[in-house]
């Protein structure tokens, strides 16, 4: 069975008058109806772009310079405007970082999630009031008959993202994609928002992106990861074996430099050192090799492909990949683990 | 009651039921601003009850003609008389009409052209902008009053003219308001969600993006009006009025009798007044308004 979507070789540019940025540098996945993927890397690696790209909404200066993005086997990139309105919202749809500033501040919160069901399911609007209060029950805001006529304004932050999730899957979309959907929050919403798109996923058998910077957050909601660093994907496999057995440096890196409860007192985190690079010229050989310990003479000279390591779903993109000996301490791994399984 | 109880309470409160509401309760709550409403709805109740007010008609010789010794304030005339023997009281009760009457022309005016094509710009952007926005630059580059004369002088000296003249001078300001009030929130976050729900162009931007792009341009038509008045009482000072003789103008009034503001003062000084009652009720307004919609000043 072909995959729900499949992304081949994205790559994406932003021209500026000075330079042109390399925002994402040809990344490919494949993603099922049901799955629940999760992209980490740091600010600026791509991952927002890359999720922009597909849905057709990049900036003005951005510009997909390659690749395929073929949902249900047809190309969005090649599809007119009109013809791609008619999927965003309805079979794929996105959730964004800031619930502060992602809701039209003028419209009630009705009015903001009847529009795409009046839209794409052509609902009158009685029937769209009616199916906005089910989706607000849905999402777990108290009350949701009277909040439908409030304004953004006089939701907390918590509760924004909420109603955003509600306009996001007001059409039973196929594909969530939720982008950063839990950093502009406290960390027990963070907690209560997760569990509102893991329940959704399962509920809908609707696949989710989810695409974040926090380590924390894929490791409880996501099947598989894919980790990004300067517009590419170092290293991508079932959440589990990520955590257990990290192959590429950086992904080590990323790993090493979370605080941890359960850490020794004079434990110190390990950040990574350097910056990344700048991504306005072609980068020759990895990405990573200025800042990684592990770099070969390969590793500066030719760019990495992503290639299968240990096992059939464990991919990663390096000339020299981490070993047993340097993995991190089993019982943190265990740790780790249980919440996956959760 | 419980704590939780209490907080719960006090939130609900705390919440007012909509979003314009929010922000005319701010505006309530704003001492000069009410100040400012108070002035300027006396100014459009004397307008539109002038002939009830004033006890003559502008151009109804009620005293002695006596151009170089006008007679002052008295119990009978409160404002005194002109050179021509008119009631100068009546006079500015009827003027008031006139600045109302120029302040909201010139200002739709300019608004209305000045909302076009500042959104035509804002929204397709590329050269269309280029032409509407270099022209209103090389219009803002010309000082207004100077323009306005200019304008006049091509238009004529009727009074419609110079409102269209003012109002002309206007259309850059709410122009280029416009075009950055909706570069600001087409980059918007919830624009970028909309449209990830796959909401259309035109959608986007009479839903959307205009209606939140108005905010700034409403303050500013309660600004501009002020100045609206001010300009066309100076386009009348430097002779440049309406045409039509006899006519109450503020402006033109003092015109008319700044020659005579050692001998008489109260010609002068009562139009005068009236210029910068009606210029400070606006700009109250005005100023109490940005504060109250200004999303900035939200709490």
């Amino acid at each position: 069975m072909a995959p729900l979507l499949s992304v081949r070789d994205l790559a994406v540019q932003f021209k500026t008058r000075k330079s042109t940025i390399r925002a994402v540098n040809g990344i490919s996945f494949d993603l099922n109806a049901g799955e629940t993927l999760g992209i980490v890397g740091e600010s600026g690696c791509g991952k927002s772009v890359s999720a922009l790209a597909m849905l057709g909404i990049l900036p003005k200066a951005g510009r997909v310079t390659r690749g395929e993005v073929l949902f249900e086997d047809v190309d969005l990139l090649k599809l007119p405007d009109s013809q791609l309105r008619q999927i965003r919202g309805n079979d794929v749809a996105m959730i964004f970082q800031d619930p502060m500033t992602s809701l039209n501040p003028i419209l009630t919160v009705g009015r903001q999630i009847t529009e795409a069901l009046r839209k794409h399911l052509d609902m009158s609007k009685s029937k769209a009031n009616e199916e906005a209060v089910a989706l607000l029950d849905r999402v777990g805001i108290p009350a949701a008959k009277d909040r439908i006529g409030d304004y953004p304004h006089q939701f907390s932050g918590g509760m924004r993202q909420r109603v955003m999730i509600a306009m996001a899957i007001s059409c039973r979309p196929k594909i969530l994609i939720a982008d950063e959907p839990t950093t502009a929050l406290d960390v027990t919403i963070q907690a209560q928002i997760l569990e509102v798109l893991k329940q959704l996923v399962a509920e809908e058998n609707m696949a989710l992106i989810l695409i974040t910077h926090d380590l924390g957050v894929v490791a409880g909601t996501c099947g598989r990861t894919n980790v990004m660093y300067a517009g590419r994907f170092v290293e991508s496999a079932p959440t589990r074996k990520l955590f257990a057995k990290p192959r590429h440096p950086y992904t080590l890196g990323l790993l090493k430099s979370v605080p941890r409860l359960d850490a020794a007192r004079k434990e110190k985190l390990q950040p990574i050192g350097g910056t990344p690079l700048s991504m306005t010229s072609e980068i020759e050989g990895c990405a990573f090799a200025p800042r990684c310990i592990y770099a070969t003479e390969e590793s500066r000279t030719k760019t990495p492909e992503l290639r299968r390591i240990d096992s059939d779903d464990h991919l990663v993109a390096c000339w020299n990949p981490v070993q047993e000996q340097d993995m991190p301490r089993i019982e943190i791994v265990a740790a780790r683990d249980e919440g996956v399984a959760g | 009651m419980s704590i939780a109880e209490a907080e719960v309470q006090e939130l609900k409160l705390e919440q007012p039921s909509s979003l314009g509401r929010d922000a005319l309760d701010r505006f309530r709550h704003n001492k000069a601003a009410m100040v400012g409403v108070v002035v300027i709805l006396l100014l459009v109740l004397i307008a539109i009850f002038a002939p009830l007010i004033a006890p003559y008609g502008t151009g109804e010789q009620v005293g002695v003609l006596d151009s170089s010794n006008p007679e002052g304030p008295s119990s009978e005339h409160w404002m005194g008389l002109d050179e021509q023997g008119r009631d100068v009281f009546s006079r500015v009760v009827y003027g008031a009409r006139l600045s109302l009457l120029v302040g909201l022309v010139s200002v739709t005016f300019g608004l209305s052209f000045g909302f076009v094509l500042g959104a035509l710009s804002g929204y397709f952007g590329g050269w269309v902008e280029t032409i509407i926005m270099r022209t209103m630059d090389i219009m803002l580059a010309i000082p207004t009053l100077l323009l306005a004369i200019g304008l006049v002088s091509l238009l004529g000296r009727g009074l419609t003219q110079i409102m269209i003249a003012v109002g002309i001078t206007t259309i850059p300001i709410f122009a280029r308001l416009l075009r950055g009030s909706i570069l600001a929130q087409r980059e918007s976050d919830y624009v970028l969600a909309a449209r990830s729900l796959g909401v259309p162009g035109r959608r986007l931007l009479m839903v959307h993006i205009l209606p939140n792009a108005l905010a700034p341009l409403i303050v500013q038509a309660t600004l501009v009006m002020a100045t609206a008045i001010i300009e066309v009482a100076g386009l009348s000072f430097l002779g440049l009025g309406p045409a039509e003789p006899g006519l109450p103008e503020w402006g033109k009034m003092l015109a008319d009798n700044a020659s005579r503001i050692d001998r008489a003062t109260h010609l002068v000084i009562f139009p005068g007044a009236a210029i910068v009652i009606s210029v400070l009720g606006l700009n109250l307004i005005g100023d109490g308004l940005r504060e109250s919609i200004d999303p900035k000043m939200r709490s």
